[in-house]
């Protein structure tokens, strides 16, 4: 009997030990391309890691982590205190949460649309539905267009927390899946508008943005991100559920080094330093 | 001549060349415009489609079903008999002669409809089971839609009271709940409404409320008073993310009472070791208080490369109103039914008569995680119905002590696995203690309790569910 007991716990702590080697990471769609360059930079110098990555939003990636499915999670929002809860209950741990990198979000305009620069308001007034035409921020006279992110997504959150100040969206808003979606529906579109992290930002014009109608506008690029003058800034997060560990800890801390911060803003976001 | 014959033939040549290639092209050029107006136009369609679906798919976002399963094998140390219950607290007595069975404990699927909008939401939870199928909770859920940190609850739902009653079955790594819980609580959900507090933002995300007025009967019961009874409990959470380390409790209430259907109430004299009875007649219809006091705490630790531990526990403490053979809250639905007017028998007025007995009772639980899919389990809970009594002072003649005021402690040990993040296992084997009774005891329900009886059990369950 006390061998089986000693075999069944040699392997209970035998299969927690070495799982370590392949790593799981779930979570925001804004972060997937960032989490797959850090992945395929760090495997070629490290090719007895396997990383494996996929998105799905914030919300999914949150989840995964409490179901104990993921071993890392991005997310592009913090996590909320009822799914800390939830972390708690399963696993009796807080959780980690680590910054990697920041990001403007970027507003996007079709190339055709004469809007420059909006302030905070105006965005906050456009997506909450005050304010439905072009012209009324000193563009076409056209209706305006919304295109939004799915709830599970961070950056939906995190818009709907930081910028409509937790006011609801319009409910004429088309929701996209994800934002390689949106920016191709704003790329189409002569009269939308979409809003998602800087480095998607292709084929379309982005909005320079001021914090009130006295202030300067700032466009999301690195330096304005950096200093803090572009009014809509945020973190991106990883959160793991304890204090990594062996081979995690030296991919995150990896991450955290100047080499993984060069791969931040290769593409296209801002390094935490 | 030949010149002039062979340069007129490269130009009727030439000419019936570039004539066929024209022809050609124009053939080509048609056919790719009308394909890409069939695309445009196909492309249209798709969007068209594509629209109607999005109906669809925001109506499947918004509702929802989840659901888990219990199924599980367990087996006793004793054998089902009528004397006493063996593993009347771990899913349902055995039935006379059974020492071992299979059950499906839970089967529950729960539907729920959740406006983004408008912050409300449905839900209706149903359970299965061999037995056949029973509904567990229907209520209404709104969120206030200004500052978002306020609810209000009304239909079937958890009774606000403490830390277990409200743990999910399906997260909860014990089979059941502790006897404290079963016994004060049972079926867990109640009818009424309740108001929370629970922020999601700003400076009080740590701390929550719940307070609510329900009908004091089992969920599945209609009132029986005008009196509700009123449950609470106000909880904080203090968080040390550096140190990996957590501390949360609360506070709850029952102020509650129950409708004497008997002019017989009888409570317990502490000098005398005894029931004595207040007979009134107007004690027939008079209410009776039912009130519970408890604190709940946890503390969480999360072990470097290990995984973390948790030690959680719960005290209530208070005065529970039931009949002479049970300790469980004395429902006047139930017991109306055995009221029967004129002349009755002595054990028809037993099991009327209303029993006010001082109660305590504590859990105490250890939780280690290892990795992810490892958790060993340690579990101590007491209940000691009557506080004013104990050992051999229960079954000494005249005295009118029964098997409800018999102490239990039940120490558990288990092992659970969790497959992936549908299928969990657990292996859990409760050592059951009874207080023991005085040897000269006569009352047949209380003999065999002169000594420990045989009603340890183990169980081995398999959960499945989905989504998360």
């Amino acid at each position: 009997m006390k061998k089986i007991i000693a075999t069944l716990l040699l392997m209970t702590f035998s299969s927690s030990m070495f799982a370590a080697d392949v790593i799981t990471v779930k979570g925001s769609d804004t972060m997937v391309i960032l989490a797959q360059r850090w992945a395929e930079l760090y495997m070629k110098k490290n090719p007895n890691v396997t990383i494996q990555v996929t998105g799905g939003g914030s919300g999914t990636g949150i989840s995964a982590l409490i179901n104990g499915t993921t071993d890392i999670c991005n997310a592009s929002r913090p996590m909320k205190p009822a799914e800390k809860q939830k972390l708690k209950l399963r696993f009796s741990t807080l959780g980690v949460e680590i910054k990697t990198a920041k990001d403007g979000i970027a507003l996007y305009v079709n190339e055709k649309n004469p809007v420059k620069t909006l302030t905070l308001a105006q965005v906050k007034d456009i997506y909450t539905g005050k304010i439905t035409n072009w012209k009324e921020v000193g563009g076409n006279d056209s209706r305006i267009i919304l295109y939004s992110r799915e709830n599970n997504s961070g950056t939906y959150v995190y818009f709907k927390e930081n910028v409509l100040d937790d006011e609801d969206y319009s409910p004429s808003c088309q929701n996209m899946p994800g934002t390689a979606a949106l920016v191709n529906a704003v790329a189409k579109d002569a009269n939308g508008i979409g809003y998602g992290g800087s480095a998607y930002a292709k084929g379309i014009n982005e909005i320079a943005v001021k914090s009130d109608a006295s202030s300067e506008a700032f466009l999301p690029n690195a330096q304005n991100v950096k200093e803090g003058k572009y009014p809509i800034t945020r973190f991106l997060f990883m959160y793991v559920k304890s204090k990594p560990t062996g081979a995690m800890k030296e991919y995150i801390d990896w991450i955290l080094s100047d080499e993984g911060q060069i791969v931040v803003s290769k593409v296209g976001y801002f390094p935490l330093r | 001549m030949k010149s002039f014959l062979a340069s007129s033939i490269m130009v009727v040549l030439l000419s019936v060349s570039l004539y066929s290639q024209e022809e050609y092209i124009d053939t080509v050029k048609i056919p790719v415009q009308d394909q890409l107006d069939q695309l445009k136009s196909n492309d249209e369609s798709v969007n068209e489609i594509l629209l109607d679906m999005k109906s669809y798919i925001d109506l499947a976002r918004k509702l929802k079903f989840s659901g888990y399963m219990q199924t599980q094998y367990q087996v006793s140390d004793g054998i089902g008999n009528g004397a006493y219950p063996i593993g009347a607290f771990a899913g349902g007595a055995f039935p006379t002669s059974v020492g071992s069975r299979f059950q499906v404990r839970r089967g529950r699927l729960k539907v729920q409809y959740e406006n983004d909008l408008t912050f409300s939401q449905y839900v209706l939870q149903f359970d299965v089971t061999q037995n056949g199928l029973g509904i567990k909770d229907a209520y209404i859920n709104i969120k206030d839609p200004w500052v978002k940190s306020w609810n209000f609850k009304t239909g079937v739902f958890d009774r606000p009271f403490g830390f277990e009653v409200a743990y999910s079955s399906n997260m909860r790594e014990t089979p059941e709940r502790s006897r404290l819980a079963q016994t004060l609580f049972p079926g867990e959900r109640e009818l009424g409404a309740q108001i929370e507090f629970a922020p999601e933002l700003g400076d009080w995300t740590n701390y929550n409320l719940k307070l609510g007025v329900f009908n004091g009967v089992l969920p599945n019961s209609n009132e029986n008073d005008n009196r509700k009874d009123i449950i609470g409990r106000v909880g904080a959470i203090l968080p040390f993310d550096e140190l990996n380390f957590a501390v949360d409790g609360g506070i709850s209430i029952y102020q509650g009472t129950v409708r004497n259907t008997s002019k017989f109430a009888y409570t317990f004299n502490e000098l005398q070791k005894q029931f004595t009875v207040d007979s009134t007649a107007t004690n027939a219809g008079k209410n009776y208080e039912r009130q519970y006091i408890g604190v709940d705490g946890q503390i969480i630790y999360d072990i470097p490369s290990l995984g973390g531990i948790s030690i959680r526990g719960e005290y209530i403490t208070g005065t529970q109103p039931g009949t002479s053979s049970s300790n469980s809250f004395y429902n006047p639905a139930t017991i109306q039914a055995l009221d029967i007017p004129g002349g009755k028998t002595k054990s028809q007025i037993e099991a009327t008569s209303l029993y006010q007995r001082k109660f305590y009772g504590f859990y105490v639980s250890l939780l280690q995680n290892i990795g992810t899919k490892h958790q060993l389990l340690l579990r101590y809970d007491v209940l000691d119905p009557n506080t004013k009594v104990s050992g051999s002072e229960i079954g000494t003649a005249g005295k009118a002590t029964t098997i409800a005021d018999l102490k239990y402690s039940t120490f558990g040990v288990g092992y659970l696995f969790h497959l992936d993040d549908n299928v969990k296992f657990t292996f859990y084997y409760e050592f059951v203690s009874n207080e023991t009774v005085n040897s000269a005891a006569t009352n047949a329900a209380l003999v065999p309790f002169k000594s420990d009886v045989k009603d340890n059990v183990f169980t081995f369950r398999t959960q499945y569910r989905f989504p998360f």
